[in-house]
């Protein structure tokens, strides 16, 4: 069989000798300033909230008041003028001059797994590839700092890094606040012991590695160094939200999600890249507004508190705090008093990291059915967020299989969301 | 008494004679010579290395203590033979690959009929079926998910005609076809039109989701879904129904050494067997006849419970007979992909058993003829073709059989070789590309869990009952006035309606146990029998129940945790104090639901998520990896001394034996022997410690985490 496109004719050698050129010669900046993108950062650090379920947009940052898909909520002014929010975040309003809201984000999918899939990468599910977390994207961009893993994941799971590698998975907290038991040694194990122990283990690992001269030996070496240093860190203090005032932690609310935003504070403060905070219960197909209404209760606090404090010392202008959903909800209320799926038009909320507060970019139209002014496609929220962070969302990193995935799937920046 | 026989092991334990002549070593270095190679290959490892080695790569764990005495008393000119004919009957054996194909065919136990075909792909490894008669099977599946166990692979794509065109050419075949999906193949011969046209013996295929059951089922349409020109290609062009063509190549005639002639031999040997053994049992087959049966053992059930009733029986037979016909019509088979999984096993198909070989043999000796072993390419040839040729023949001739395939490879020379020690990294690279000495390889996620488990006597308990009594104080929220009358109790019931609805889709599990910081080194067994009795049962059965999705239930659930905080309510914190005995067990994690959560041990050590082609299983080390071994529970434990394990009886006592019990430590952890150095070192260890039982944990503790431990010797 003879091959049909010239553009193809290429060997192996050849096309990996080319895209290497490209990947080892130049640095990430010079292919920045090659293409005409580079610019500084003006975030370091992302906080992302991530509510699974599908979480109603006319409930929450878009309302509809006098419409018949408004249902039982009003909207209330904020700090920001001529921004409305729902009545279920009566704190979070008094912040909203640092926040902004997309109205108009244009979802295609209206099914949790897939829906998730996008606004968690960008890209749409395929069969034949997996494609990486935006977690694992800015930890592969952006160097760690301090001791802690750059990306970590509270209250359940991120997605996985896929062709990013290993070292871009997210670190797991079950449940902020807890202990972590792989943090230090076993119980009954102190440290004199247990740093004992460690001695004894690395001559036994020399010896071995230094008989075989393997490299493969050596990098496993490499990362019980690595997890020692972390377990000896004080950076680890972050984690220990026992010695919090009560106050502090009262005014989050005493909650897995407060908890876990003032963790997400901590863990940003002490050099932590990207904190993705995980709940559910959005998918309120029945009794939607009593579930909205315990919903704002947990999260208005928390998110009022973390915008307040990270503004007060100043970690607001280079911290990016995002709350998404994998889609909105109908605007037609169903019999069961609840909301199903509706991906053609939602919000998401922003603040900090250059995002200018006090901002709302698109709208929905007058029932809240399809965007009206500005649709967002969601791969555009994803290069928006790259923008921020400094990170050229059409960089490739090559696939196991050598194929160029861009690291997202073809956006622009929403240049309204920044001064 | 374990001490006294022990220095005579030592002298037992020489280096191997040079192996008896073996075809497959003998082709190999033909091979090597004539592509000039001028390296000599390594000698042979030692005897107790071998063991070890073939035993992890056999049956997934390192051997016992028992193991190695056992291995030591048999004939030395023999017992290599034996043991690898003693691992080949174990039931380890198909645990043990039954990863390697679920990781090859991304079987996930939790995706739709994903549980079933695992607990398929485990009997069929077990019984020998031929990779030949289990791929056509798999790629000709159609019925419905659980029921037929084979279809996990037809859904583990959703059924969708291009996901499958790749998946099956890169799997069962080992080539990679799916670039030419979007354009002809930027390094290779594949032209889009061969991806369509492999695509089309796909197109007709349905993946059918029932409303009201939420089950899933496959069946044939008449219309094919897949069009030529693709989409977009020419404006405005009418596109045709794609007709099915086989872009792979078959040879003509059979090879110098027969092997198909000697595998027509061998069907025709099998069926005589098999005819012989219906014409004793006599029995007709028929499908009523086999369902009136059923029905009997249903009435026989019956009159040891509640009523016998002669004529309900009767007419659920009928129905039974019934359903069959439904399910007939209703899950209609594939002749499309019957034909095709036909060509693909064909023996004239050199590729299907080349590429399977080489997979056999990338996973028994670290690497491929071909690498990736799933890129057969005019541009990517293998290293050893002959050799490769070889396998793919014996292979062949004796019926496609996985074990047979094994034990060739494992009972050769080059399987036997040692590591290249000592030499710089692009003398050890050529050493190893032509098979002249072995690579150093790292367990695999689920071998070192259950060799740790193994080394650490934990498949069952190790101390005495009451031994580890452990104090839990556990806060819980009590209402301290109840409200008054108004609105009683939250009502529980919708929380109840949504679990109970769920758990119609759990996965059956042996047993579980929740709520612990160290759940994810947990492992959970899935029981595969269950899950293939269940297949056994009629195939229409509609549970007529609408199932919530897991995002419903968890809205439903927080309803719920919130009403039940009323604000008319004082709560107080009561702690409640109890006691347990600590006495732990660990089960085999090659059972276990695959994959598993991310954040779980065997998903940190490189089990791949099996969702798409181009994942593999890592092995590269992580932070967490080692966080997890030096700080986690199963090591914690595994090194721990209980009352029930040997090696406790030469700790205690007035004068504890600490050769004797260092030595042992050895043989179980590292399967050898400690030299004289190592013992004085332990020695210096133990007396550092305070008690001979804690130095010896610690001694374990540093053994388990060891680079030597982890990596295949």
């Amino acid at each position: 069989m003879a091959m049909s496109c010239n553009d193809y004719r290429l060997t192996r050698r050849r096309m990996l000798a080319t895209t290497g050129a490209s990947m080892l010669g130049m640095s990430v900046q010079q292919l920045l300033a090659a293409q005409g993108s580079s610019h500084a950062a003006t975030a370091e650090h992302v906080i992302l909230f991530w509510n699974g379920g599908g979480m109603t947009h006319l409930d929450t940052w878009d309302p509809k008041p006098g419409r018949p898909t408004q249902g039982e909520f009003e909207p209330i002014e904020t700090s920001a003028q001529g921004v409305q929010i729902s009545e279920i975040f009566p704190q979070l309003a008094k912040q909203m001059h640092h926040c902004a809201v997309v109205r108009s984000i244009a979802g295609t999918q209206g099914a949790h797994g897939q829906a998730t899939y996008n606004l968690q990468t960008s890209y749409r599910q395929t069969a034949n590839i997996r494609h990486p977390g935006f977690g694992s994207v800015v930890v592969h961009e952006r160097d760690r700092m301090g001791d802690l893993p750059g990306y970590i994941s509270i209250s359940g799971r991120a997605p996985r890094a896929h062709y990013l590698g290993q070292k871009c998975e997210a670190y797991f907290v079950a449940n902020p606040g807890d202990k972590d038991p792989y943090l230090a040694f076993p119980e009954g194990i102190g440290q004199v012991r247990g740093n004992k122990r460690l001695d004894v283990l690395a001559r036994f690992n020399r010896r071995f590695n230094a008989g075989s001269g393997d490299k493969k030996l050596a990098s496993n070496q490499t990362a019980v160094k690595e997890a020692v240093k972390l377990m000896r860190s004080p950076a680890l203090k972050a984690f220990e939200l026992d010695k919090v005032p009560t106050t502090t932690i009262n005014r989050y609310g005493d909650t897995a999600f407060g908890r876990g935003a003032l963790l997400a504070k901590r863990l940003v403060e002490t050099g932590v890249r990207f904190v993705q905070i995980n709940r559910g219960g959005f998918d309120t197909h029945s009794n939607n507004f009593p579930a909205m209404q315990n919903h704002g209760d947990v999260m208005d606090p928390a998110l009022a508190s973390l915008v307040e404090d990270l503004a007060e010392t100043g970690m607001l202008k280079k911290t990016m705090v995002i709350m998404l959903s994998e889609f909105g909800r109908t605007p037609r209320i169903n019999p069961n008093a609840g909301r199903d799926h509706w991906p053609n038009v939602f919000s998401g909320f922003m603040a900090g990291g250059g995002i200018k507060g006090g901002t709302v970019v698109g709208s929905s139209d007058k029932d809240g059915m399809e965007p009206d002014k500005r649709p967002v496609p969601v791969a555009d929220l994803h290069a928006s967020f790259c923008h921020a962070l400094g990170i050229d969302p059409n960089r490739e990193v090559q696939t196991p299989l050598g194929r160029p995935m861009k690291l997202v799937d073809n956006g622009n920046p929403v240049s309204e969301l920044f001064g | 008494m374990m001490s006294r026989f022990l220095p005579a092991v030592l002298l037992c334990s020489v280096l191997l004679a040079p192996a008896a002549a073996d075809p497959l070593g003998k082709v190999l270095d033909q091979e090597n010579q004539d592509n000039g190679v001028s390296r000599k290959a390594l000698p042979g490892v030692d005897d107790l290395t071998y063991l070890r080695r073939v035993t992890i790569d056999l049956i997934g764990r390192i051997p016992t203590a028992e193991e190695i005495s056992e291995y030591e008393s048999l004939a030395p000119s023999t017992r290599q033979q034996k043991t690898v004919e003693r691992l080949l009957a174990d039931e380890r054996f198909a645990d043990r690959w039954t990863i390697f194909f679920a990781d090859m065919l991304r079987l996930r136990s939790n995706a739709e009929g994903g549980g079933a075909s695992i607990a398929f792909i485990h009997r069929a490894v077990r019984d020998g079926m031929g990779w030949d008669e289990m791929s056509r099977r798999m790629i000709a599946a159609s019925g419905k998910a659980g029921a037929t166990p084979e279809l996990g692979y037809i859904l583990g794509d959703n059924a969708d005609p291009m996901a499958l065109a790749g998946s099956t050419a890169q799997v069962f075949l080992g080539v990679r076809v799916a670039c030419a999906q979007c354009h002809d193949h930027p390094f290779d011969v594949w032209k889009r039109k061969d991806f369509y046209g492999l695509a089309a013996y796909f197109g007709k295929t349905r993946r059918v989701q029932s409303q009201f059951t939420n089950t899933v089922y496959t069946t044939e349409a008449d219309q094919t879904t897949v069009l030529w020109p693709p989409e977009g290609v020419e404006d405005g062009a009418e596109r045709k129904p794609m007709v099915p063509a086989f872009p792979f190549e078959l040879d003509k005639a059979d090879r110098p050494s027969r092997p198909i002639a000697r595998l027509r031999a061998l069907r025709q040997k099998q069926a005589q067997l098999a005819a012989a053994k219906t014409k004793s049992n006599q029995k007709g087959d028929a499908g009523l006849e086999a369902l009136l049966a059923a029905a009997g053992t249903k009435a026989d059930r019956r009159s040891s419970g509640k009523k016998t009733d002669d004529l309900g029986v009767a007419n659920e037979a009928k129905r039974d007979a019934k359903k069959l016909k439904i399910a007939q019509a209703r899950y209609r088979a594939s002749k499309l992909r019957a034909d095709l999984a036909a060509m693909i096993t064909n023996p004239r198909n050199r590729l299907f058993a080349q590429s399977f070989v080489n997979r056999v043999w990338g996973e028994l000796m670290g690497r491929g003829f071909v690498e990736p072993v799933d890129n057969f390419s005019q541009e990517n040839r293998a290293s050893h073709p002959r050799t490769m040729d070889f396998l793919a023949d014996e292979f062949i001739a004796g019926g496609f059989e996985l074990k047979g395939l094994v034990r060739t490879i494992v009972n050769s020379t080059p399987y036997r070789r040692q590591h290249a020690v000592g030499v710089e990294d692009p003398v050890r690279i050529e050493l190893e590309s032509a098979f002249l000495s072995t690579p150093m390889r790292r367990m695999m996620s689920e071998v070192l869990y259950d060799s740790v488990v193994t080394a650490g006597h934990l498949f069952d308990v190790k101390h005495e009952k009451g031994k580890n009594l452990k104090v839990v104080w556990s806060r819980s929220r009590v209402a301290k006035r109840p409200a008054e009358g108004s609105e009683a109790a939250v009502k529980p019931q919708l929380l109840a309606d949504a679990t109970s609805r769920k758990v119609m889709k759990k996965p059956r599990l042996k047993k579980g146990k929740g709520g612990s910081p160290y759940d994810v080194e947990q492992a959970i067994e899935l029981d595969f029998d269950a899950l293939l009795a269940e297949s056994k049962q009629d195939g229409v059965k509609i549970e007529r129940m609408q199932v919530m999705s897991k995002e419903e239930i968890e809205a439903m659930r927080m309803q719920q945790q919130a009403a039940n905080n009323r604000p008319d309510v004082e709560y107080f914190d009561r702690f409640i104090r109890s006691v347990f005995d600590d006495n732990p067990r660990f089960s085999t994690s090659m059972r276990m639901a695959s994959p598993a959560a991310p954040e779980h041990f065997l998903r940190i050590f490189g089990q791949p998520s099996r969702a798409t082609l181009d994942e593999k299983r890592d092995h590269t080390p992580s932070m967490r990896q080692a966080l997890m071994l030096l700080n986690g529970r199963l090591t914690h434990e595994a090194s721990r001394v209980g009352e029930l394990e040997p090696i406790h009886k030469l700790l205690t006592g007035d004068t504890p034996r600490l050769e004797a019990a260092i030595r042992l430590a050895y043989r179980e952890i590292l399967t050898r022997n400690p030299t004289a150095t190592e013992i004085a070192e332990a020695r210096e260890v133990i007396s550092g410690a305070g008690s001979p039982l804690n130095g010896m944990a610690d001694l374990r503790w540093v053994i388990l985490n060891s680079n030597e431990f982890r990596f295949l010797p």
